[in-house]
């Protein structure tokens, strides 16, 4: 039982990772660059969130409200990963590959700050400078659930079926849309579509926009399942959900789900089930960076192969 | 985007002698009114309330003020000859009078700020303003007139190396000046005032002449600003908080510098760079003679700093080798891993989590001071007559190692690998097909920066006493990294200003400290946006970022040396 304990222990922790690192493969696979910034993005849908819940329902933790914060921190998140693309990103596109990176640690840190220094200032919200307790909604939180001998939160049973639910609609956007199916065809080859009337920059507005819906998805679930949100959750969550991406093979949807997946176990069980004073929590994220550069020895076109062609 | 253009050539030519006048009467009155006082109450700034006896911000308005006048009156007395090198005294007078009126705006700002209201500025500084804002105008009437291609003169020897001589002092003074002002307000407006006489120089083409002298008396150059840089202890008295400063400038501008052969020459990313400093600096630590040391070997710390370069080469090519040889991006986000992994690993080695190495958290503390010989770098020693404290002690040996690092750049930057590092950063496939040894290369300078941050930690943890690990966090990089992107990119100078500027913009501008990350996000953003190349450019560097400006590459083209076209320095 134990095994399997931990393997829904590392799904639930995965399906985390990997609704983040869908939006790092889209748009790497349209515009080359890794957005180091998707992480905050993270972080400032689980707030959008929490702001939803003190502007609308504070106090209350019925199920209804749940939605609209999902509303509300989609809503956040899609909006500055669009500013950030706007206004960070478009002018760069044709400059050095520095360039860009270095822009994104930039906006990286802005993004922190401006969360850290002025989420507080806003009427009635809490100082953002140490962590927030994030409201726990009836239903997807409280007692856990004994399925078979398994305990399950139900924090982690919430970010599960949210990664189900997102990645059909995923599957079913771009493989079904012509939008989708547009998005697919700038990734190849953003010149050819362009002439075959592609608006690319809309395109790659699309792509940021559906990472950021991903990402703020996964900030919900964040704040459900540990119970409080700082303005620092973004980074470490950033990078593990690249190693995912980069694990899964770049560029490739479906192996940043499967990565994101792959690294929770692999995460989970190396904490349970390496021996000696190397295994426990303390040494996880190791691991788990571990693999990431694994990975990169010996397969770095990832699981599944990675979709983007090499432009360096 | 193109700026919307108020002023156009043709209203230029209508009233461009008004213009003149006006710029000629702004800057006199700019310039007379340090005389007159500028505010009422004497804690303002530097005490600007005496008439007839101008406090140093008023001394620099003054200048200023001059500068646009001489521009302006030069600029006819001296037409342009054919075959002559111009002189562009009316870009420099411009230059001038748009920094005069920033300058004087931010003086007025300051005393209203201070004192509380801009009743406190009394008529000298409303004067001041007003001459400011006459030759603002006035030089914009003027069309601005050719560039100045000053590269090209020649003076007399003599001449040239007072100039370098003159440079170097003015450098000591500004920056003795500048580590010794508490008061903000006094910092801000020096730092505006260093910045428009660079750029009222530049327009006159001074500063392609100074470039153009110090390529030709190279050797001179270095030489002049290490004897500024060793005399600079001897302006501080004896004090030690500003040379504990200073320290901090060179362990960062070393770190800084260190990290830009791996990003400004080779064109890597590397985001866990602080890692190396951190290993050296640990290296160092464990085998210390500290109380808290975990091994029980002391050798000499000659030996000790090799062994700190050697570990951190050693960390650098386990990171690299895997990772250089795929598409340069996952390096970024390696290398940001890296950095983690080593801070949690140096955190987990207390005993509990792994082997005690570190303490965990609480680190290293009470390393003791360098003895070298007979010589105890704790101890203040005093010199022809002037005392030097501890720091002023570290100070000289990080010079050393400073000098350490920026030969091995420039040597580097001049050689064949240097040249190799230049055609990877530029295409990395046309290199490969050339024959440049790619995958060796990129290897050599991610493991050669790991060396050198590895010297410079060592140092540092005997300066810092102690060495925990959250002093290698990955902001840190991002520090370093922003130096080089502020100061520019493969440059020894443009590296040193950004280290400086960002080791002294927080300590001195304390009111700002809340949002000072804020501030430097946007920086990066802002920097990479318009000036990516940074401020003081590598033109070979400026090139590869604006690849599409003809008009630039021109210019460049005209400025180059002959004997620069081995190498791509500045």
């Amino acid at each position: 039982m134990d095994v399997l304990q931990q393997l829904v222990n590392g799904l639930s922790l995965g399906a985390l990772y990997a609704l983040i690192a869908v939006g790092y493969t889209v748009v790497y696979g349209i515009v080359q660059l890794i957005n180091f910034a998707h992480g905050e993005i993270f972080m400032i849908g689980a707030f959008g969130a929490l702001a939803v819940w003190l502007l609308m329902a504070q106090g209350s933790v019925g199920l209804w409200i749940l939605p609209l914060m999902l509303i509300g921190g989609v809503g956040f998140a899609v909006g500055t990963a669009l500013l950030t693309e706007r206004f960070a990103y478009r002018p760069l596109r044709n400059a050095p590959r520095l360039a860009p990176l270095i822009t994104a640690i930039g906006v990286s840190i802005f993004l922190q700050e401006l969360i850290r220094l002025f989420f507080g200032r806003i009427p009635g919200f809490p100082d953002a400078k140490s962590a927030i307790p994030f409201p726990q909604i009836d239903g997807v939180t409280g007692p856990a659930l004994d399925i078979g001998g398994v305990i399950v939160q139900r924090g982690a049973l919430f970010t599960l079926i949210a990664l189900l639910l997102c990645a059909a609609f995923l599957f079913f956007f771009v493989n079904k849309t012509r939008l989708g199916r547009a998005m697919q065809a700038t990734s190849q080859d953003p010149d050819t579509s362009r002439l075959m009337g592609i608006n690319v920059d809309r395109i790659i507005g699309v792509a940021f926009a559906l990472g950021a819906a991903l990402a703020a998805v996964a900030g919900l679930a964040y704040g459900l399942r540990y119970t409080n949100i700082d303005f620092r959750i973004g980074f470490l969550a950033g990078l593990k959900a690249f190693t995912a991406a980069v694990l899964g093979g770049i560029g490739n949807i479906n192996g940043a789900v499967l990565g994101g997946l792959v690294l929770g176990i692999v995460e989970v069980t190396a904490t349970s089930f390496i021996p000696g004073t190397f295994g426990g929590s303390a040494w996880k994220d190791v691991w788990a960076f571990v693999l990431l550069i694994l990975v990169l020895v010996f397969r770095p076109q990832g699981l599944l192969g990675a979709r983007v062609v090499d432009r360096a | 985007m193109r700026r919307p253009r108020i002023v156009t050539p043709e209203l230029q030519e209508r009233h461009g002698n008004l213009g003149r006048l006006l710029a000629i009467i702004g800057g006199a009155v700019l310039a007379l009114s340090a005389l007159l006082p500028w505010s009422y109450g004497f804690d303002a700034l530097d005490g600007m309330t005496l008439m007839f006896y101008p406090s140093p911000l008023q001394i620099m308005g003054l200048v200023l003020g001059l500068v646009v006048v001489l521009g302006l009156v030069c600029s006819r007395r001296f037409p342009v000859r054919r075959g002559r090198p111009v002189t562009g005294w009316l870009r420099g007078a411009r230059a001038a009078a748009s920094g005069a009126l920033l300058y004087v705006a931010i003086i007025l700002i300051a005393i209203a700020v201070e004192l509380g209201g801009l009743v406190n500025v009394t008529l000298g500084g409303w004067v001041a303003l007003v001459g400011a804002a006459l030759a603002f105008v006035g030089t914009r009437l003027v069309a601005p007139g050719p560039r100045g291609t000053l590269y090209d003169a020649h003076a007399r020897n003599w001449l040239e190396l007072l100039a370098v001589a003159l440079v170097m002092a003015a450098a000591l003074f500004g920056l003795a000046y500048a580590l010794d002002t508490d008061d903000p307000g006094i910092f801000v407006s020096f730092l505006v005032f260093v910045g428009t006489v660079i750029a009222a120089l530049s327009g006159l083409g001074v500063t392609g002449w100074l470039s153009a002298v110090s390529q030709r008396h190279r050797s001179v150059l270095i030489l002049a600003a290490f004897v500024v840089a060793f005399l600079f202890p001897f302006t501080q008295n004896g004090s030690d908080a500003n040379m504990s400063i200073a320290t901090q400038v060179i362990i960062f501008a070393s770190a800084a510098m260190g990290l830009n052969i791996v990003v400004g020459l080779a064109g890597l990313l590397d985001l866990g760079y602080i890692a190396f400093l951190g290993a050296g600096a640990f290296m160092a630590a464990v085998v210390s003679r500290s109380a808290f040391a975990t091994l029980d070997i002391h050798p000499p710390f000659v030996v000790v700093v090799l062994m700190s370069g050697l570990v951190a080469a050693t960390l650098g090519l386990i990171i690299g080798t895997p990772t250089l040889r795929v598409s340069g991006d996952y390096l970024a986000i390696v290398t940001l891993a890296f950095g983690e992994i080593f801070r949690i690993t140096m955190i987990n080695l207390d005993g509990e989590a792994g082997p005690d190495l570190t303490h965990g958290s609480n680190g290293i503390p009470a390393i003791p001071d360098l003895q070298l010989g007979g010589f105890n770098f704790g101890k203040a020693h005093t010199l022809l007559g002037i005392p030097l404290g501890r720091f002023s002690n570290y100070y000289f040996l990080l010079l050393l190692v400073i000098a350490l690092i920026i030969l091995v750049f420039t040597r580097l930057n001049n050689s064949r690998i240097g040249r190799g590092w230049v055609a990877i950063r530029e295409d990395e496939k046309a290199a490969e097909a050339m024959g440049v040894n790619v995958f060796g290369l990129k290897l050599f300078a991610f493991a050669g920066g790991a060396f050198l941050a590895g010297v410079a930690g060592s140092v540092k943890a005997h300066v810092d006493v102690s060495v925990t690990p959250d002093q290698y966090v990955f902001l840190q990089s991002a520090f370093l990294l922003a130096a080089i992107v502020l100061g520019g990119m493969g440059t020894v100078l443009g590296v040193l200003v950004g280290a400086a500027l960002l080791v002294l913009l927080p300590e001195k501008l304390r009111f700002v400290s809340e949002y000072r990350l804020l501030l430097f996000g946007l920086t990066l953003i802002v920097m990479m946006r318009f000036r990516p190349e940074g401020l003081i450019a590598n033109r070979r560097r400026q090139l590869e970022f604006h690849e599409e400006d003809e008009e630039l590459a021109e210019r460049i083209d005209d400025q180059i040396q002959p004997s620069e076209l081995k190498g791509a320095t500045v």
